[in-house]
This record gives structure tokens, C-alpha cells and sequence, in this order.
């Protein structure tokens, strides 16, 4: 019996593993504060993925007529790294390139990218969070001085009178969390700002909330009229904005232009509706004696060309109203990956070193070049955003060798033709997995991991919390933790730094690492997370209690005050035209997690929800003849899926919805654009333009440029 | 390294809503800043959004929140009023300083129209008599304010946005308030008479006061204060404060002295430029072009990004043509909705209209469509609807193909309702975060779990979210009542099965689902 956490997205519901009925080993729910003993199908299934009947359990090696093989390990690190070399040798170090992903621990994560900048040396390294997480990442470092997506405990929003979500299904993505929202419900405050009305819009009804069903890509400009309105009608929290903000003259007048009217005619939703929610808003702010106000963002909002600038306006609307930094109020940036916040912390961004240390800063150079025994002058420079790098790849001047870890770029990427390209393209792909992903598919070498429950490890979950994760079962003979790949490809590299394989070893040196950054987790040890107790970063002392609160002192700025930044929407990188007049949203069904690499292949969740799906409304299905028996393909000037249509007044008639866990024809992200934010570097894919068609019963339902790249 | 070359200078002559667009619009084009751009203010006031006015006499907005943002790299001088263009020197004498442009851009504005009626035949440029006010400034509008407090009756002159949402606005504020208009109904210029007149019927209800087909013939005045206004009916209103709201006037008077073409506004071709000296444009409510004068703020915006297009592009990319057709016009009036855009049933040109009149409620909803397009819609009372179909304006292939359902989008769409226990059908999820059916639980049910615990545990139902706890818990009861005796006896010959502990947590605490 073993005490750990589901190994999927980042409420990190704990669980316990225990053999079940049939003496398989078999999940059930913990009591825990941020599941409070629930759990959703994907946690109890998760044991199912132990024994996944495609698990690789040995080196595959492609050969020269595209077959996989299987070698030992020895010759597939030997020729690994010795391919490294050569091309090393001949292209400059840049030329490999690592990504990484939000699922990996932080273990995996701090070493993955040790590993990048002192073995292989390249300043190309970045990770899937980039898709996840960036602009808020971004826009809480600008406000705020630093990023927690949570700087409070899931628990704190059960006391709120109002609770604004942005762009988050979490009815869906994590549904345990819906729990903390029965208090706001009870006091009807929950506002779902969503073009669909999800599963968690749904939880607005019968007077527990409303549900703002904008246009896609507008929610910017619906949080500048309602900051307009909390300003124009004095609802503002003026001491707060005084003590502790700057920059509230530029906000003010920037939103001077964003009058509710106006607003109304952006985002579809009626002025006295806009007015109501900022009144009620206020009236649950601390300043005008509520009981607190939360303002939490999801990727709905986050995922645009102006992401990091909406969660400002966000951020800014929080501000106003004196939420942050006061107990039971604030802003947040809800966390999808599961460890999407440590997975960010530790190294893997193009910019940063571990601790969320800047990569150009001297200083922070200099004390991780230390804790690596490495001169300062030999770590790399800072190097691009993961959009940037993918469509880099095996182009003259880009990288010509890929390590992937945790990620599955073919079906999780924008624009994924073309990153499917690039990936072909490459001298040497390589893919460490524990089942053949899409990606794994196009590698070169795959070489096979362990999985969660096979492993030790911490996560940091949603809400700033390191958690551990720990070993179940015996992993299956011939796999490896990452931790022993990057120590044997380091070997062989003439890696002058120690790689440790021990995960405590690891996180004792994480910490060093980390220790003095912005996410500091000197103190946190083990010893201490074994013992049960709940530690938030920053936590930079054994003595020192953790933080599960930030902001309560001051703002991590060096005058201790939050940074107003103003803000304006750009606009749609891809907009309308009468070719492509429908808007595209994509997001997540509740039994799939992420690439689906993991979940399609647990029965019972592909069984409940086995494919793709467009969701269309009815008025929008009779304009293009579509009555919700036939496959539909929804096109743009990327490229198409074809799926199953499924007729709903969920959604906005001008809009359609697909999820994204699936592959091959039915991969929505052939369809979505690539054009990302200047800031974060994060796509846009939650809004595109498409032309929506029905397939024909008869005729074939393929193009066949859809055809998946395979070498 | 070479000489950086000299930079580009633009002045705009007026520091309103469009001047600074356009300053915005040019600072964020010109990525290498090879422009300089001067913004003069005649007002000392911050640049402000004007449209915004008339919530200041509503007491909905404080002056603050007015303020417009001062665009990065562009310069503004306040208080700085220009009296004269020299051509010949490109340069403009603001306070004796001859200020050089390369290009000059008149952002003007306009002028209230103050009509020269006896009681109001001073000189252009005298204070109007006490307690007569026009709204075009800040100033305007704190007059307003501060007049509004011991005011008991007011006129508004004008039935147009401006008169309507100032008589609302003071009628907030406890005036009653008289709306007069030559024109037969409000808004004459957005609506047709059928909305018209039922926007006079709200704002009726609001305690506003309309007379239609009535001109000011005059007004009076005693100890220096106005007390009424004559119509050219022979009626009188008593009236101790009168908003002047008839329309506004191109500000045009630099221009003709500049020697420029003036008509009703600045003559401009659809480059913008002035007719008579292409390094002179016109932009916003000063100007006059090929398609007229614009008097709203969205075409004043188009004209001033399409000029920062040209002049930052040079001849890159196509002229913008300036189209001041189907702006929208929305109303700002606390407890009045309106919003018009596009073409009306009166110039539907052929074009497909369905109205909706509702005058109980004061209800007026009108759609426009030429084919698989909404090219025109009128919204009153319905505001809601208003959003939901200006967002749809002028974007074909997504309008319904049975245009009905455009008035009434949720008429006739049944809403998936939970329903009972007892008469949900058995394919409906309970429990979604595991996927559980009522044919699951009525299967548990049947296989011994005869009790909410005992269905958690067997198909997870309740375990995700907790939110059909309570639903579980009515079919449950449900079950019991309707097959009490088969209930008891299969529970008992059945116990629990696997690890209870959690469930049982989970059903202590209390049920998330409202109403349970």
C-alpha cells in the first residue's frame, strides 16, 4: 500500500495504491485539501496505465527501412551520444536541442536542463509549458515580482462571495477542485467566463452564478470594461491602490477608452450584465466589507496572441479591487500540466536556471555555476521559446538533433503539420517515453522511462505545494527513470558534472541550486515533505514554515508594491473571412488528460470517450446542412480534422469546439495557429478562423495531405 | 555609422478622442521612430474620452476616470491653442511660437450648435445666459452638474444620443426633465418612428418627457438666469436649466482662415488629405469626407488609423477607404438600451427585415439581412440581444439560416434540465466525473447497494466533485420508496466491497449542489 499522488494534471488529487479485488494494484482517493477525498475517472483509472499492454520495456532503435528494433542500452547510449558528437563537432553545440515537458518531476525537470547547459551545452532548451503556462508565468512575474500560479491554498477560495474564472473548464480538467467552489455558489458569486457553456459554466446555474458566453479572444477587453467600470464608479479599493501599487494613472486611463457600451459590442456581452458582475465584484471585496473576491485565469484566456497582457488585465482588475495579497482574496492562474508550476521553476525555460533564476542575470550564473562546480562563462546564453525552436528545427541554421522528455509534440504542438515536419526533418530525434506516443513514433531512438507509480519524486502542485511522489511497483526490467538516461549519456559525453540517479540526491542538490532564487526550496527536504508537512515555496530555510500565502508583507518587487501595467487588446492574429467565418476553441474533455498518449490507452476512459468530436450549434449545423449523424472537417489555412459532429446549444453559434487529445485525422491542432505572443512566447490556440463542412457518408472522409508524416 | 536622418514631424491640432488615436496609431506604426509627433490641446484638461460625458451628469463615472492615455514617444501640449496655420512656412503660431510639421493633422472637432433664438442672439463666443449649458466639454458637464443640484425643471433642446442620455442623466439626479426636438420622434437620424416612438415611451417611463415636431422659438430669462423656453407652438416650459444637445458643428473656422476648402466640415479627399495641400489632412468630426461628416467616434477612429497607415507606410498598402456607413450608435442612458447599426427598414434597400415590436415592454428588435449577412439591426429594450447580435453584425456565414431565431436565439431550445429522479431517463449522467448513468446506479441498486455509501463505492458516483451527491441521494430514495422490501433484502445479503474509508469522507461532508 502506498500513499501518493494521480499522476496527472496539477490538482495532484492523492491517492493511494493498494492491490484491488483482482489483486491488480488498484487507485482510490485520499483525503487531502485539494481533492478533500474525491477523485475524477481519470485518477481511479490511473493504475490501468502500469499495465498498458504497448509499454516499451526496452531500447527501440529505428532502422534503416523505418522498422524499429530493439538494442541494448549500452549500444543505443553509445550511439546516441556518439551521433551527438559527430554533429556537435561539425554544427557548433546548438545544434542538439532539449524539450522538455510539465509532467516531469522536478527531479527530472532541474536535471534535464543541468543536463542541456553543462553537458550537451546548448542554449536550446524548452519545454510544453510554454504552451501551458507562459503568459501567466509572464504576466505574474511583471505584476508581482514573481510566479506562483496560486500565491494561496485551493482551500482559501471556499470563503469567497465572488468568484471571476477566465477561460478555465476545471469541471472537466480537474474535477475534484469544483468543491471549493460550493461556497461561492452557495452565495451565487461564481462568474464563468467562457464562449462555451462547459461543465463549469453549468455550475452558474440556478442562481449560483453567472455564465458570460463572449466571443472567442475577447476576454482582454471584457476585463478592461469591467476594471473601466470599477474605476468610473468609484468601487475601487483607493488605499490599497495607494500603498501598495504603482502605475494605477496608466491603467486608469487606459481602460478610459473601454466604456461598457463599447465593450459590449467586442465581446457580446450586454453592458448592464458587465455592470452587475463588477458590482458584485466589488461588493464581495474586502474594501466594501465582503467576504473576498478571487480573479483566476485558465488557458481559455491565457492561450492568445495577447495572453500575457489579458492576465494583467486580469491582475490590474484584481488590483483595483485590493484582492491580492489579502487573505481570502487575490489573483490566480489555475495550472493545468502536473507539474506545471515546478516544471517551470527549475531550469527547463529557454531563459531560466533553476529557482527561477534569470539565465542572463550574472549573478544567478554565477551561484548555479557554483552549486554545478562549472565556470559561469560556460553555460549557455538564453535561447528561444518552444514555438520558435520547433519551427527551427532541421532548418539550415536550426538544430538538427532533438531530445524530447515528456511531451507529445506531434498531436499537442500548433500548427502540428508543420511541427510534424520539422520533427521528420531531423539528423537524430530522440524520445524518452514509456509507451510508442505519436512522437515516439517519428524517433530515431526510443528510449523507454519509468512511469509515476514506478518512481520517487516531488511534484509542486497548482497551488505552490511540493508534494511527494512515490514508488508503488517495481518497474518492468529494462526501463530506466530519466535520471539514469541523462547519467549515462553524460557518462558518455565526458560530462565534467556529477548527474546524480538518486532522486533524494537530486532535489538535495535542487535545492542548493534553488536556494536564494525566487522559487526557493532550500528548506524543503524529504525528511520534512515524509513527515506530512504542507510546504509552499518559498521555503528558504529547514526552520522555515513554507508560504502559503504570498503578498501578505509585500510584492516581490524591490519597493514591495505590485506594477500596473497597461494593457490593449491586438486582435486575433487569424480573424474572420468569408472563407474561414467560424471561430475555432479547443479544449479538454474530462477522460483525457493532455496528448491522450497516457489515457487512450486506459480502457474504461477510451471506452466513455473514444474520439474526437466538433461541437457546433444547431442554428450553425442547419446553415451548413449538418444534422449530427455525419463527420465534419473543419479546416484553416493550416490544415484540417475530420471528426464526428455533435450538435449543442452549449456553444455560441459563430463558434466550434474540438479537444485536442486526439491524433491522426482527427489532431485539431493541424488546424490551430502557430502565432504567438511576443512576451511569453505562448501560441494562440484558443481562437482561430475555420471553414466548418460536412463529409459526405458515401465519399472518403481523408484528404490525403492529412496523412501523418512517417519516414 | 550613418547620419540618423531628421525625423518626420506631425502635428495634430486638437487633443480629443480621434487626435489621440491617431497620435497612438502613428507611435505604435512606426517601429524604427522616424516620426515625431506634437499633440496640441486647446483645453487645459488631460486628454479625455467626451463620450463618456454624459455619464459625468449621470453620476456614473468621476472625472478621473475620464482621462485617456498620453500615447508612449508622443508629446502634448494642453492649453495650447493654435490661432494660426502658415502653409507657406509649414509652421502653426501657438501663443506666438511658430511650431514647424512636415505633416499637419486637424483634429478639431467639432462645436456645439447653439441655435440664435431670442434669449440666446448673443455674439458667437459670449457666455450663454446662466443656466443654459451645451455638452461638449468637462466643463460643460460639471455645469451641468453643479446646476442639476438646485435645478427642479429642465429642457433638453435635441433629440438626438447626446439630448437623450443627458436627460436621463440629470433626470438621475432628481430633475424633471423636458426633451424638445423638431423631428416627429427621438433619434431621428439612428431610428426609424415605430422605434422611435417606443423609445420615447421609456424614457417616459423614467420620468423624461418628450415633444416631438416642437422647435425652440426662444428662451427666457429673469435676474440673468433662464426660467423658460417658448416653442414655436406658442407653448412654454418652465425650466431653471436647458442642456442645448441640437447638434454639433464642424470646427473649421483655423482651416478657412488657412485658406482650405471648407463646406459643412474641412474638405478631404478619401486619403485624408485636404483638397487644397496634400501635407494638411483632416480627421474625426472636423472633416468632411467623400462619404460626409461623421459625428461619432468609431469612424473618426477608422480615419485615424487608416491615416497613420498612410503616413507611417507611405505608398505601402492600399488607400483605406474612410466608411461612415453602419456605425454603430449606442446608447448610454441608465435604464434605456439601444442599440442601432447598418441599414434600418426604411433604407433596407431591398434587403430581407423582420421587426419585433413589443411596445408593452418597450421592446423594438429589428434585423437586416442581404443573404447570409446581418447588414443592419435596431435593438431597444433587449440588451442582452443588442450584444449578442452586434457581434454578428457584418460577418457572413454564421447568421441562422431562419433569421427568426436571431430575435429570439433561445425561443424554442429546450434547456437539458436535470430533472427527477423518477423521470430522467436512465441514459442520463449523474455522476460525470466517473461517468456514472441512473442505469448504472439502478443496476448497483439492484446488485445490493442499497444506500448512497454503498452506490459510491460500487460505481464511484459522488467521489469526483461531489456535486450529485445529493441527485444520487434522490434516486436512492427513490429506489427505496419504489421497491422498499427487495431494497432491504438485498442490502443485507451483500456487504461492502474494497476500501470504504474515503468514501465515507467524501459523503460526511457537506453536499456541494445547491438546493440539496
Amino acid at each position: 500500500m502506498t500513499d501518493t499522488h494521480c499522476p496527472y494534471c496539477a490538482l495532484q488529487c492523492a491517492m493511494r495504491l493498494a492491490p484491488g479485488a483482482d489483486g491488480d494494484l488498484a487507485a482510490s482517493p485520499r483525503e487531502f485539501p485539494t481533492n478533500r477525498g474525491g477523485m475524477c475517472q481519470k485518477g481511479w483509472t490511473s493504475a490501468d496505465l502500469l499495465r498498458t499492454a504497448d509499454r516499451i520495456t526496452a531500447p527501440l532503435r529505428r532502422d534503416p527501412d523505418g522498422r524499429f528494433v530493439e538494442v541494448s542500452w549500452d549500444d543505443a547510449l553509445d550511439e546516441i551520444a556518439a551521433r551527438v558528437s559527430k554533429l556537435q563537432d561539425a554544427h557548433g553545440r546548438d545544434t542538439v536541442a532539449v524539450f522538455g515537458g510539465g509532467g516531469l518531476t522536478n527531479e527530472k525537470a532541474y536535471l534535464l536542463g543541468k543536463f542541456a547547459r553543462t553537458v550537451l551545452r546548448t542554449r536550446f532548451i524548452d519545454y510544453n509549458g510554454r504552451f501551458c503556462m507562459s503568459s501567466a508565468a509572464a504576466a505574474g512575474n511583471r505584476a508581482f515580482g514573481i510566479d506562483r500560479g496560486m500565491p494561496f491554498p485551493l482551500t482559501d477560495l471556499g470563503g469567497a462571495d465572488a468568484v471571476l474564472l477566465l477561460g478555465s473548464n476545471l469541471a472537466d480538467t480537474m474535477p475534484p477542485a469544483v468543491q471549493h467552489l460550493g461556497g461561492v455558489r452557495e452565495r451565487g458569486g461564481l462568474v464563468v467566463v467562457d464562449p462555451r457553456r462547459s461543465a463549469t459554466a453549468r455550475l452558474c446555474d440556478d442562481g449560483a452564478g453567472e455564465h458570460l458566453p463572449l466571443v472567442p479572444g475577447t476576454d482582454l477587453t471584457l476585463l478592461l470594461g469591467l476594471t473601466h467600470i470599477v474605476l468610473a464608479e468609484g468601487l475601487a479599493d483607493a488605499d490599497f491602490l495607494v500603498e501598495r501599487t504603482n502605475g494605477l494613472d496608466d491603467v486608469r486611463r487606459s481602460v478610459a477608452a473601454w466604456w461598457p457600451e463599447r465593450v459590449a459590442s467586442v465581446t457580446g456581452i450586454d453592458e448592464g450584465r458587465l455592470r452587475r458582475i463588477a458590482r458584485q465584484l466589488a461588493a464581495a471585496s474586502p474594501s466594501r466589507g465582503g467576504a473576498g473576491a478571487y480573479v483566476l485565469t485558465g488557458r481559455g484566456a491565457e492561450q492568445h496572441v495577447d495572453g500575457t497582457d489579458t492576465v494583467t488585465a486580469a491582475i490590474n482588475l484584481a488590483l483595483c479591487l485590493g484582492l491580492p495579497g489579502r487573505v481570502g482574496s487575490g489573483y490566480g492562474c489555475i495550472t493545468g500540466q502536473g507539474n506545471g508550476q515546478g516544471g517551470r521553476e527549475h531550469g527547463q525555460k529557454s531563459d531560466q536556471l533553476p529557482g527561477y533564476r534569470m539565465i542572463d542575470d550574472p549573478s544567478a550564473r554565477e551561484h548555479v555555476a557554483a552549486v554545478w562546480g562549472v565556470e559561469p562563462d560556460s553555460l549557455p546564453g538564453k535561447g528561444v521559446p518552444a514555438v520558435d525552436l520547433l519551427m527551427r528545427l532541421g532548418t539550415d541554421d536550426g538544430p538538427r538533433a532533438l531530445f524530447v522528455h515528456g511531451s507529445n509534440l506531434v498531436v499537442s504542438a500548433p500548427d502540428a503539420r508543420t511541427v510534424t515536419e520539422r520533427l521528420a526533418s531531423l539528423d537524430l530525434l530522440v524520445v524518452c517515453d514509456f509507451v510508442p506516443s505519436e512522437t515516439a513514433l517519428l524517433a530515431d531512438f526510443i528510449l523507454p522511462t519509468t512511469q509515476w507509480a514506478e518512481e520517487e519524486g516531488t511534484m509542486t502542485s497548482l497551488e505552490g505545494r511540493v508534494i511527494r511522489r512515490r514508488a508503488a511497483v517495481t518497474p518492468p526490467a529494462g526501463v530506466r527513470s530519466e535520471l539514469d538516461i541523462l547519467a549515462g549519456l553524460g557518462a558518455r559525453l565526458g560530462a565534467a558534472v556529477a548527474l546524480p540517479t538518486d532522486p533524494r540526491e537530486v532535489f538535495d542538490e535542487l535545492r542548493r541550486a534553488s536556494a536564494g532564487g525566487r522559487a526557493d526550496y532550500a528548506g524543503i527536504s524529504y525528511a520534512r515533505l515524509d513527515a506530512g508537512e504542507a510546504l509552499y515555496w518559498p521555503c528558504p530555510t529547514e526552520e522555515h514554515a513554507g508560504t502559503p500565502r504570498l503578498f501578505a508583507e509585500g510584492f516581490a518587487h524591490g519597493d514591495g508594491r505590485a506594477r500596473m501595467v497597461a494593457v490593449s487588446p491586438r486582435g486575433r492574429d487569424d480573424d474572420l473571412t468569408r472563407e474561414s467565418p467560424i471561430f475555432l476553441v479547443t479544449g479538454r474533455v474530462l477522460q483525457h488528460y493532455q496528448s491522450g498518449a497516457q489515457t487512450r490507452r486506459v480502457r474504461r476512459l477510451n471506452d466513455a470517450a473514444p474520439a474526437a468530436y466538433v461541437e457546433l450549434h444547431p442554428q450553425l449545423a442547419a446553415r451548413l446542412g449538418i444534422e449530427g449523424v455525419e463527420e465534419v472537417r473543419v479546416t484553416s489555412s493550416r490544415g484540417s480534422m475530420v471528426a464526428q459532429a455533435r450538435i449543442s446549444a452549449d456553444i455560441r453559434p459563430d463558434t466550434v469546439f474540438a479537444p485536442f487529445h486526439f491524433a491522426g485525422l482527427a489532431r485539431i491542432n493541424s488546424v490551430t495557429n502557430a502565432a504567438t505572443d511576443p512576451i511569453s512566447g505562448m501560441p494562440e490556440f484558443k481562437v482561430c478562423a475555420v471553414a466548418v463542412e460536412a463529409v459526405g457518408p458515401t465519399g472518403p472522409s481523408v484528404h490525403p495531405e492529412l496523412e501523418e508524416v512517417a519516414r | 555609422m550613418t547620419r540618423q536622418p531628421r525625423r518626420t514631424r506631425v502635428v495634430v491640432v486638437g487633443a480629443g478622442m480621434v487626435g489621440i488615436r491617431f497620435a497612438e496609431e502613428v507611435a505604435r506604426a512606426d517601429r524604427e521612430g522616424r516620426f515625431e509627433v506634437l499633440v496640441l490641446g486647446e483645453e487645459a484638461y488631460e486628454p479625455y474620452n467626451r463620450i463618456l460625458l454624459t455619464e459625468l451628469v449621470a453620476g456614473r463615472a468621476d472625472l478621473a476616470s475620464l482621462a485617456l492615455a498620453r500615447p508612449d514617444g508622443v508629446t502634448v501640449r494642453l492649453a495650447a491653442r493654435v490661432q494660426e496655420i502658415d502653409r507657406e512656412a509649414r509652421t502653426v503660431q501657438v501663443d506666438g511660437e511658430a511650431i514647424p510639421y512636415d505633416h499637419l493633422v486637424l483634429a478639431t472637432g467639432a462645436q456645439a450648435r447653439v441655435l440664435r433664438v431670442p434669449g440666446l442672439d448673443g455674439d458667437p463666443g459670449d457666455p450663454l445666459p446662466g443656466g443654459v449649458f451645451v455638452l461638449r466639454s468637462v466643463d460643460d458637464a460639471r455645469g451641468i452638474t453643479a446646476a442639476a443640484l438646485n435645478a427642479k425643471r429642465a429642457v433638453v433642446v435635441g433629440g438626438g444620443p447626446l439630448g437623450v442620455e443627458a436627460a436621463c442623466g440629470m433626470r438621475l439626479r432628481g430633475v424633471a426633465v423636458d426633451v424638445i426636438s423638431f423631428a416627429g420622434h427621438l433619434l431621428d437620424r439612428d431610428l426609424d418612428p415605430e422605434p422611435g416612438r417606443l423609445l420615447a415611451a421609456a424614457v417616459g417611463d423614467l420620468g423624461v418627457t418628450f415633444h416631438g415636431n416642437a422647435a425652440l422659438a426662444g428662451v427666457t430669462h429673469s435676474d440673468g438666469h433662464v426660467d423658460g423656453v417658448g416653442l414655436d407652438d406658442g407653448r412654454t416650459l418652465a425650466a431653471d436649466l436647458v442642456v442645448l444637445a441640437a447638434g454639433a458643428v464642424p470646427e473649421t473656422a483655423l482651416a478657412a482662415a488657412a485658406g482650405l476648402e471648407v463646406a459643412h466640415g474641412i474638405v478631404v479627399g478619401d486619403d485624408l488629405a485636404t483638397t487644397v495641400d496634400p501635407a494638411v489632412f483632416a480627421i474625426g468630426d472636423c472633416a468632411q469626407t467623400p462619404s460626409g461628416v461623421s459625428g461619432l467616434v468609431a469612424p473618426g477612429w477608422e480615419q485615424a488609423r487608416a491615416l497613420a497607415q498612410r503616413l507611417v507606410h507611405g505608398e505601402i498598402g492600399e488607400p483605406v477607404p474612410v466608411v461612415l456607413a453602419g456605425a454603430a450608435m449606442r446608447l448610454k442612458a441608465a435604464g434605456v438600451s439601444l442599440v442601432s447599426m447598418g441599414r434600418k427598414a426604411s433604407n433596407a434597400d431591398g434587403a430581407r427585415v423582420l421587426t419585433m415590436s413589443d411596445p408593452y415592454a418597450r421592446r423594438y428588435v429589428e434585423v437586416v439581412l442581404d443573404g447570409d449577412e446581418l447588414v443592419g439591426m435596431t435593438c431597444l429594450g433587449a440588451a442582452e440581444l443588442s450584444s449578442t447580435l452586434s457581434v454578428q453584425f457584418g460577418r457572413p456565414g454564421v447568421v441562422p439560416l431562419d433569421p427568426l431565431q436571431l430575435l429570439a436565439p433561445s425561443a424554442g431550445q429546450a434547456d437539458a434540465a436535470a430533472g427527477s429522479p423518477t423521470t430522467m431517463p436512465g441514459s442520463t449522467t449523474v455522476c460525470r466525473c466517473n461517468g456514472v448513468t441512473k442505469r448504472d446506479l439502478v443496476k448497483a441498486w439492484e446488485g445490493g447497494a442499497c444506500s448512497v455509501d454503498a452506490l459510491a463505492t460500487t460505481t464511484r458516483a459522488t467521489t469526483g466533485c461531489g456535486g450529485c451527491t445529493s441527485l444520487v441521494r434522490g434516486i436512492c430514495d427513490w429506489l427505496q420508496t419504489s421497491d422498499p422490501d427487495d431494497g432491504v433484502s438485498t442490502r443485507s445479503a451483500r456487504s461492502t466491497s474494497g476500501d470504504g474509508v474515503s468514501q465515507v469522507e467524501v459523503l460526511d461532508r457537506e453536499p456541494v449542489v445547491k438546493g440539496a
